[in-house]
């Protein structure tokens, strides 16, 4: 038993469930899911009329089946949409009053929230299945007048702000998943940082799926207003289990003038196991608009987990001079499968955005970057730069790359180039030369191959995600 | 939306009751789908449905009209020729060849061409189609000279489609030079739609060109299909500037060993002309080698696409597969839209693409002006030097100058 315990650790050590009683909505989706929610979450009117919208808009959109990644179909009728430990329900005011075992679990994923108080300068909104159970740090931003707070909790203090920015980037009728996001939603992050401000710290949300035939749908807004700037971070873990689960989330960033947004992920919800049974199916909506002149939105990402991602966080970029960037490391092992990218849209002038893609696909895996670059007729002077470097090991994987490329403008420049290759096999002799084993020698090349964009990840970040990096791809050399 | 076509199997002359049956299928399936549309993957910048309907009122098919026309022939260099009107075999001349070595005859129905029914337009194709032609090369011949393709197309042909298709055999280690070449000063709107078939066996090595005569009114798709066997080559130039639309939808199976493909093309599009360039290149095989290279300059309200893929199949090891595509945009009424696309599942291969689009380099531009050429000409050389590189691999001296000089002649205008 120790043994089997140890293996499973080594293969993706988030894989535990915790045992707290759940309070969850009744199975399947219907206008009763929805006034369940919004009842639990003592939302106001205009709310609820929001989400029946969308729920209305659902009935007669079709899901999308553009992807490369086809999976079976999913039973709406057959999930939970809310679902949260029984002792949440009367929201803690201070970390004293969250059960010990929601703690313990966050002790586990390396977020000690207790001690992150003291200790770390970093403000954790830590969400567990539907509802975000602990921030962090609060007294600290509020002086600065930032406000981070749990989703529900805006939409009952912060209604202006919320009714003002909320589906201006996502529409309520985009596509299929953010729909179903916009009708669903149960918790997520809020983060207002008002004009001339630059948060001190760096945000941090924790999602976990917990319960079991769950989907999660969170919704993160974040505006930064005048000349402010922030740093978001977001990781995400998931029990094992033999069934796939849903995670459409929808996450909106508005920067306004001068404002600055650096948005990261580490992505490791539970891949599935080697004969890709199980694992979270990633269908998220990320979207940023650039609406002030001079603003900046920066998306990074590590995607390593998830039996399917299927993501583009995109950028708007509407002001005069703003910049869009999108960093993205995506790996995957066995038998995952990811179809990731983003979309620069550059409609004001002087806009620039650059993109940097790096896929590695191992084992039975299927890799793919999809992204849009439109530069549209008003938006002169602009520019973009993308590179996609895929990395293949094996012959039993696939590596594929579908830019989308609209230039419509005779003083803009685009630019784009891709790679697939396999590792240098004169590298790996080199590294084999100098006493490293054949998987240590692919860690380290592969994390030069992708060292561009870990670059881009704050400091305490980076160095998770380093290891990420050389844990996914354990077991897939020789 | 208005119905702006009505196309009719009677009207095709002599067809078995079987023949007539089967394209009354076709036809159906086609009217279920229709032009297409940008829906679709293969037409993701380019909604041909919408295009079709604003510049016809009801297209239709006709039976061959025969007005015959005399021959405008180039004369810039010796060649072989076929003469095509409306899509129909009308003669052919192998004046500087061995005539046991080559035969062109009618296409033979009977041999239909497989094809994507996802794919409209080979629908309705195959329930339209007539005339077009068969050309085969024996073993071991290679032609003196280049053959030229005139494709005429009559006066009245108003609001009509014209459907063929075509087949081109080379068997091993023959080569041939093919010119397609399109003629027509009509002002009025037309459609053609065809398909081709190409086999290049073992050893044989096959160069296509395409280019046109002067401006038309038409509205142009061509489908081609060809495989590879091992050690061949196929060689393409696309310099088919001045139709007012054109698609070619290239497919390319490299199906053994060593086999190469290469696709040029320099485009220089002016008023509201519109040129998409699809290619599929399927590395079916290992140490195979592709080769894309398009370049477009895009003036006035003119449009150009490329939607490139390369396939590399599992057993195709030590593929080397290479995209490029370069747009100069001119005015911000132009657009170039690409998707140069991957799809790879060997490890060992060497793949990659790139794609830029952007305004001339005024750096260039400066250095130019600064030695006294006036902007307007060092325009002119730039962009003929920009364009002109992708003949730089063509041997055929003869044939590159008079490519070279109708390009020149396109920049400037004529």
């Amino acid at each position: 038993m120790k043994t089997e315990d140890l293996k499973n650790t080594q293969e993706y050590k988030y894989g535990f469930t915790t045992d707290v009683e759940n309070i969850r909505a009744p199975k399947g989706l219907s206008e009763e899911t929805i006034k369940f929610i919004s009842k639990i979450k003592k939302e106001p009117k205009w709310m609820l009329d929001w989400r029946l919208k969308a729920y209305n808009r659902l009935k007669v959109l079709k899901e999308p089946n553009w992807q490369k990644p086809k999976y079976p179909k999913i039973n709406y009728q057959d999930l939970y949409y809310y679902s949260a430990p029984k002792s949440a329900s009367e929201k803690p005011k201070s970390l004293d009053e969250i059960d010990p075992k929601i703690l313990e679990t966050y002790k586990k994923l390396g977020i000690p929230l207790v001690e992150q108080q003291r200790l770390n300068g970093i403000a954790v909104d830590a969400v567990f299945d539907s509802v975000s159970v602990a921030t962090t740090f609060k007294e600290e931003l509020t002086k600065k007048g930032i406000i981070f707070c749990s989703i529900s909790e805006a939409i009952q203090k912060h209604p202006e702000l919320v009714k003002k920015y909320l589906g201006s980037v996502i529409p309520l009728s985009d596509h299929y998943f953010a729909t179903l996001n916009s009708a669903v939603f149960t918790d997520g992050s809020f983060v207002y940082i008002p004009p001339s401000t630059r948060c001190p710290m760096e945000l941090s949300t924790y999602f976990r799926i917990n319960a079991s035939e769950t989907g999660q749908f969170e919704r993160t807004l974040i505006i930064a207003d005048k000349g402010s700037y922030v740093s978001y971070l977001e990781g995400c873990t998931a029990p094992m289990r033999d069934e796939n689960q849903l995670h459409a989330a929808n996450v909106e960033l508005v920067a306004l003038d001068d404002a600055e947004i650096k948005y990261s992920t580490v992505q490791n919800w539970y891949p599935g196991d080697k004969n890709g049974v199980g694992g979270i199916y990633n269908f998220v909506t990320k979207r940023g608009a650039c609406r002030g002149k001079n603003s900046k939105i920066s998306w990074t990402q590590v995607e390593t987990g998830s039996a399917i991602t299927w993501k583009y966080p995109s950028c708007i970029l509407q002001g005069d001079n703003s910049v869009g960037e999108f960093y993205s490391i995506a790996i995957t092992n066995n038998f995952q499968k990811a179809d990731t990218g983003t979309k620069m849209i550059h409609l004001g002038k002087n806009t620039k955005s650059k993109i940097i893609s790096k896929g590695i696909s191992a084992g039975n895996a299927d890799n793919m970057y999809r992204g849009l670059v439109d530069i549209k007729n008003k938006a002169s002077n602009s520019r973009n730069y993308t590179q996609c470097d895929s990395l293949l090991m094996g012959n039993k994987c696939g590596a594929h790359t579908v830019p989308y490329i609209k230039n419509n403008n005779a003083t803009s420049t685009i630019e784009h180039e891709a790679t697939t290759t396999k590792i240098n096999e004169d590298q790996l002799y080199y590294c084999n030369q100098r006493g490293l084993d054949q998987e240590e020698a692919v860690s380290l090349i592969v994390n030069g191959f992708c060292k561009e964009v870990l670059q881009q990840l704050p400091m305490e970040f980076a160095v998770e995600a380093q290891k990420l990096v050389s844990i996914s791809l354990e077991g897939s050399v020789g | 939306m208005k119905q702006f076509y009505d196309f009719k199997v009677e009207k095709i002359k002599d067809l078995s009751p079987e023949d007539k049956n089967l394209r009354e299928e076709y036809l159906d399936l086609f009217y279920k789908n229709g032009f297409p549309n940008k829906k679709e993957e293969d037409w993701k910048f380019t909604d041909l449905n919408s295009i079709l309907s604003k510049n016809f009122d009801n297209i239709t098919n006709k039976d061959f009209l025969l007005d015959n026309k005399k021959l405008n022939f180039i004369n810039e260099f010796e060649h072989n020729h076929i003469y095509l009107l409306d899509g129909k075999l009308i003669s052919s001349d192998l004046t500087y060849e061995d005539r046991n070595k080559i035969s062109i005859i009618d296409f033979n129905y009977k041999n239909n061409i497989t094809i994507d029914k996802n794919n409209s337009l080979n629908l309705l194709n195959n329930a339209l189609a007539m005339g077009g032609f068969t050309l085969e090369v024996s073993k071991n011949y290679k032609l003196n000279k280049p053959l030229i393709i005139y494709n005429y197309f009559s006066k009245d042909i108003k609001e009509t489609i014209i459907n063929n298709k075509n087949s081109i055999i080379l068997n091993d280690n023959s080569e041939l030079t093919l010119i397609n070449y399109i003629d027509n000063k009509s002002k009025d709107n037309f459609m053609v739609n065809s398909m081709e078939n190409i086999e290049i066996r073992r050893d044989a090595l096959l160069k296509n060109i395409f280019i046109n005569n002067s401006k038309s009114a038409g509205y142009f798709y061509k489908y081609i299909k060809s495989d590879l066997e091992k050690n061949s080559v196929f060689e393409n130039y696309i310099l088919s500037s001045g139709l007012k639309f054109n698609k070619l939808d290239i497919e390319i199976n490299l199906n053994q060993e060593y086999a190469k493909s290469t696709i040029f093309s320099a485009l220089n599009l002016l008023e509201s002309e519109h040129q998409e360039i699809k290619t599929r290149i399927n590395h079916n095989s290992q140490n195979c080698q592709s080769y894309q290279k398009i370049k477009n300059v895009l003036s006035d309200q003119s449009k150009g696409v490329y939607q490139g893929k390369i396939f590399v199949k599992k057993i195709a090891q030590k593929t080397d597969a290479y995209q490029l595509s370069k747009a100069l945009i001119l005015n911000d009424d132009a657009e170039f839209d690409a998707k140069p696309e991957l799809e790879i599942y060997a490890d060992d291969v060497k793949c990659s693409h790139g794609s830029t689009s952007g305004s001339i380099d005024l750096d260039s531009l400066h250095y130019l002006k600064s030695r006294g050429i006036p902007e307007k000409e060092a325009y002119k050389m730039l962009i003929s030097g920009f364009l002109g590189e992708t003949l730089e691999k063509l041997i055929e001296e003869n044939v590159k100058f008079f490519l070279l000089k109708k390009l020149e002649g396109q920049i400037n205008g004529n």
